[in-house]
């Protein structure tokens, strides 16, 4: 007999370790967790202090010891905040954000450490308007090309002619459902929030969200993704409440819960799409076919940046291809840059997830300025989850 | 200089740091958020300046997180304690004293990692690969724990039954036992002895407790978030969305003026009790 | 001998013992209805262990507590016809003082009437001269009356016996001289047993129908106040209760108790001797500082000494008179001011005693004469 003691065990030793690395990684999106032990910049500048450091290619100092970040669950490839730190000596602190207005509130409050951050396409604008971020200095980004991009995803980078961001990727919110446990093929946000409050019912998520959990929620109905009617905007509600006791959780971190079981279908972004696939070929994911959301993130500099060199060198290093390629394939979102996807496998460009067909990309609507500030969607959300 | 004079000065100077220290982080702060709550949200979020009660007309709007709260919330409170006093109980009474040091740091070692990550550490235990698992290995399929009102009220216990057991192991521990004996020599039975005397006598220490969890719990929004799924809202997720996510600060801060001034409510309430139950008096700081 | 129905209190061979450590060695000791007995012992010797072993407090290692010809062995405390008084009160404090007094009249099943309760309390506290305090709470009364409070609380059951541990140490002086007037009166009015536990021998003495001196877990002398004082049972008593002399000697001759020694200086007197020492035996000679007489020196055969040290009395005035050979001896000499009698350091003394005041003990006493049990019976 070839059964092993541990097939019977809820978590294997593997799985165990694979856990941890993602914890420190910041994967789990446990943003508090590095934040509470203080591990990651505690280790690093410990290093720094004990002359355990590599040599950096900048001359000590220059840079600073530290940068904060400001990003999304499961976003990035590890290895190329691990690779940055050994050449510059600049010990990268992981930030991990649920939503866009989550970072906003952060910046508004002022003094959030960050000196780099990723915010998505449609809040620019505001950010700008606010004036809580950089116009970006294209001399320091030599890696940066403005002509390699495909300017339907990284239009929103520039205000007023202003370059205030630079893309990271682009992506899709659709939602990823184990197949193994809901068996019926769907294919639509109708089939999402019907499936919810059926086989779902216990099992579903949505994420803690105003803007992709209301926006689909329209979708139900057919109204406008970015829509701030009133009536449209009431009878999404109406929706979100009848379907809340359904819920299994309302978060924007979904990956553990969909890896260990507990949910089976869940709002899901791109990327997270595409690593829950790979790792878990049960787990699909779908685009609804009334339409959704389509998205760009992009780096952004906030104007109070404690370390702004060093952010400079963390942009320009995350813009090279090479590098960015890396963080494309960990990451399993599509890029904007035509030399990345010129560096990208065979399989990540023909994986319908990350490029899905045109005619399901064509009703996907890029996300509303206006959503981000509209006080109706944000008192919606509130009440949503509060009720 | 008169000595009731002096002594005044004295307790004066005693007091200063503290008074200073709170002055600084309690009561300006506390301040701002008034005055924050009397404003309105700017068109981006955050706050401008205005004079309007708008933002406490528009609380009933919260209605269920208090509701949520202030059920939630004692309902925890009493939990710990009806769970804290046994444990408290055996480890000042029963317990040879040579091992009650021991006893008494299993209890506070813990204390010193995170709630935080003990309470991941709960998002393991009752998740699909936790108790779940084992349940599907007897035959008991799909049964979810995590993210239910059940698994936060467990994280509450879980996370402040050593801040309820520690008063009522201290109020008891200091109980002279002579009373037992007197109670018992009067003729009281073991029961009555108890309830007249033993738990009379430690009420302090379970009001210090049950006010401490109760206070605690009252912002608590880590527990219902990490073991609620964000599902079980306390007072304290409306108030971190209405910073951290629709950026409402003066509806944010009318409600955290409402959850002191309910906080404040429930600590007179139970001080009076406290000092009518107990017999408890005041005592000069000189 | 007294028939069992009067007899309150009776130990039959109670020990106790904690691990390896005995506190109460096997022990029979029995007290008659409405006796005042003081237990009384240095620390550690037994006495209130034998208190808490009545009250049911602790439960004996071997052996019967019996209340009223009643085995104890399965009654707790909250059954037994007996109260105590705890050191240092032991008054609830988060009670005020009617509802302390009153506390045992609520135990009673089936239950009292309120306004029978409220009779009785008011009456206990009357009986302690604190009529009218029951509103007041415990520690708004100072040491004085809290004990009274203490005392009403334990009385107000009407025990058949009542237990008092240490009762009055933690009073001053003058307090405590009223406080044992008081406790005597109280017991003859009620007429019921009182047991009192102290280490203070004066105390002991001065209120208690019988003293049981205890030392080492054992009951060593059981007696009237003045049998105890005057013929103390072994060197330990006559050390322990009451001041005295001790003088080295050696055993000349032994007819049944009254013996003829010498002295370490060679002087010889007569004196009563306990147990069993024959002629040749080291004895410890015990002589009271008040059977010392002193006088002007004369010549001849007599104790003299040098007056050392005076400490003035008022009353009486004490002596420490160093006499050659012998050592420092204290003497106690009555004062009358119209005679000026005071003695002076430096002052040469003669001292003289009655032939029957010596008492002699075995000089290893304590040490070898270990007995298995202490079995003693009061007769009333």
């Amino acid at each position: 007999m070839s059964k092993s003691y541990r097939d019977g065990l809820p978590l294997s030793a593997r799985e165990f370790i694979d856990q941890l690395l993602r914890f420190r990684r910041g994967s789990i999106s446990r943003r508090h967790f590095l934040g509470v032990t203080g591990l990651g910049v505690a280790t690093a500048v410990l290093a720094s202090e004990l002359g355990l450091r590599p040599m950096p290619a900048y001359a000590a100092g220059e840079l600073g010891d530290r940068l904060s970040i400001a990003t999304w669950p499961n976003y990035h490839d590890p290895q190329t905040f691990i690779d940055f730190t050994t050449n510059t000596g600049v010990a990268v602190e992981v930030n991990v954000f649920g939503s866009n207005e989550e970072m906003l509130a952060k910046l508004q409050a002022g003094a959030s450490g960050w000196s780099l951050f990723v915010p998505t396409n449609y809040t620019i604008s505001t950010y700008r308007q606010l004036d809580l971020i950089d116009a970006l200095d294209v001399s320091k980004l030599p890696n940066y090309d403005a002509a390699a991009q495909n300017k339907r995803f990284t239009a929103e980078g520039e205000v007023n002619g202003v370059l205030c961001a630079v893309p990271k990727n682009w992506g899709t919110t659709g939602f990823a459902v184990n197949t193994a446990k809901l068996t019926k093929p769907m294919t639509s946000w109708k089939d999402f929030f019907d499936t919810a409050m059926t086989t779902g019912s216990g099992r579903s998520m949505v994420h803690d969200y105003q803007l992709t959990t209301i926006g689909n929620a329209l979708k139900y109905y057919g109204y406008s993704f970015n829509s701030l009617k009133p009536d449209e905007l009431a009878k999404a509600e109406e929706l979100l409440l009848k379907v809340k006791p359904h819920l299994f959780a309302i978060s924007s971190d979904y990956q553990p819960a969909m890896r260990s079981g507990d949910a089976w279908l869940t709002m899901c972004w791109t990327n997270d799409g595409a690593q829950l696939h790979r790792d878990i070929p049960a787990i699909d994911y779908v685009l609804g076919k009334e339409g959704g959301e389509i998205w760009t993130d992009f780096y952004a500099i906030p104007k109070d940046a404690p370390n702004k060199a060093a952010a400079y060198a963390l942009l320009n290093y995350l813009m090279d291809p090479k590098v960015a390629v890396k963080e494309h394939i960990a990451n399993g979102a599509p890029s904007t840059d035509a030399r990345v996807n010129a560096l990208l496998p065979k399989d990540l460009l023909d994986n319908p997830i990350l490029y899905p067909a045109a005619d399901l990309l064509a009703p996907l609507e890029f996300g509303a300025a206006a959503t981000l500030t509209d006080p109706a969607r944000a008192e919606l959300m509130a009440r949503f989850k509060s009720a | 200089m008169s000595s009731a004079a002096r002594k005044r000065l004295v307790t004066a100077l005693l007091l200063a740091p503290a008074a200073v220290w709170l002055f600084l982080f309690l009561v300006l702060p506390f301040i701002a958020i008034v005055v924050f709550s009397l404003g309105e949200r700017a068109p981006a979020g955050g706050y401008q300046p205005a004079l309007t009660l708008a933002q406490y007309a528009n609380l009933p709007a919260r209605a269920a997180a208090f509701w949520n709260t202030l059920v939630l919330a004692p309902a925890g409170a009493l939990a710990c304690l009806l769970i804290a006093y046994p444990v408290a109980y055996y480890l000042a009474i029963k317990v040879l004293p040579q091992r009650r040091l021991l006893l008494v740091a299993l209890i506070i070692i813990p204390f010193w990692t995170s709630l935080l990550i003990r309470t991941y550490a709960w998002m393991y235990i009752l998740g699909g690969r936790g108790i779940p698992a084992f349940l599907e290995l007897v035959g008991l399929p799909d049964v979810r724990l995590i993210n239910t009102p059940g698994a936060v009220l467990l994280g509450i216990v879980y996370g402040y039954l050593p801040l309820m057991i520690l008063p009522i192991y201290i109020s008891l521990e200091r109980l002279d036992r002579r009373l037992l004996e007197a109670s018992a020599d009067l003729g009281a039975t073991p029961f009555s002895t108890f309830f007249s005397v033993t738990l009379r006598l430690s009420l302090p220490g379970m009001m210090t407790g049950f006010s401490l969890v109760l206070i605690l719990l009252l912002g608590e929004y880590l527990i219902p978030t990490l073991l609620g799924g964000g599902k079980v809202f306390f007072i304290g997720n409306a108030l971190v969305d209405l910073f951290l996510q629709s950026r409402n600060w003066p509806f944010g801060s009318a409600i955290a003026v409402a959850l002191v001034g309910i906080a404040v409510v429930l600590l007179l309430a139970a001080n009076r009790i406290t000092a009518r139950l107990s017999g408890a008096r005041q005592v000069d700081l000189l | 001998m007294a028939g069992q129905q009067t007899l309150d209190i009776e130990f039959r061979g109670v020990s106790k013992r904690y691990g390896d450590v005995t506190a109460v060695h096997p022990t029979d000791f029995a007290v008659p209805k409405g006796a005042f007995i003081a237990l009384l012992g240095p620390s550690g010797c037994g006495k209130t262990t034998c208190l808490r072993m009545i009250g049911g407090f602790e439960q004996p290692s071997s052996g019967q507590v019996l209340i009223g010809g009643a085995d104890m062995a399965d009654v707790p405390p909250y059954r037994r016809p007996v109260n105590m008084v705890f050191q240092h009160y032991a008054l609830f404090p988060h009670f005020d003082v009617s509802a302390n007094v009153a506390y045992g009249l609520r135990q009673v099943r089936p239950r009292l009437t309120s306004s029978e309760i409220a009779r009785r309390t008011a009456d206990a506290l009357a009986m302690v001269q604190l009529a009218g305090f029951g509103a007041r709470k415990v520690h708004e009364l100072s040491g004085g009356q809290q004990q009274r409070v203490a005392l009403a609380r334990a009385l107000v059951n009407r025990p058949s016996v009542l237990l008092l541990d240490e009762p009055l140490a933690a009073l001053d002086k003058k307090l405590r001289t009223d406080m044992q007037i008081e406790l005597q009166n109280l017991q003859r009015e009620l007429g019921i047993t009182f047991v009192l536990v102290t280490h203070d021998q004066e105390e002991a003495l001065s209120m208690s129908d019988v003293v049981c001196v205890m030392n080492g877990g054992r009951i060593v002398q059981l007696g009237a106040p003045d049998e105890i004082y005057d013929r103390p049972a072994d060197r330990f008593v006559a050390a322990f209760v009451g001041k005295t002399n001790f003088l080295d000697g050696t055993v000349l001759a032994n007819a049944n108790g009254a013996a003829r020694l010498r002295l370490s200086n060679g002087m010889e007197v007569s004196a009563r001797v306990s147990g069993d020492v024959s002629a040749g035996a080291d004895v410890a000679v015990s002589l009271r500082p008040e059977a010392l007489r002193l006088g002007a020196p004369a010549g001849g055969t007599g104790l003299s000494g040098i007056i050392r040290n005076r400490i003035f009395l008022g009353s009486t005035a004490e002596y420490a008179i160093e006499v050659p050979l012998l050592g420092t001896l204290l003497a106690t000499a009555d004062h009358s001011a119209a005679q000026s009698d005071l003695l002076r350091p430096g002052d040469p003394v003669a001292i003289s005693f009655n032939p029957g005041a010596p008492l002699a003990f075995p000089a290893s006493d304590n040490k070898t004469r270990q007995r298995e049990s202490s079995h003693v019976q009061i007769v009333s």
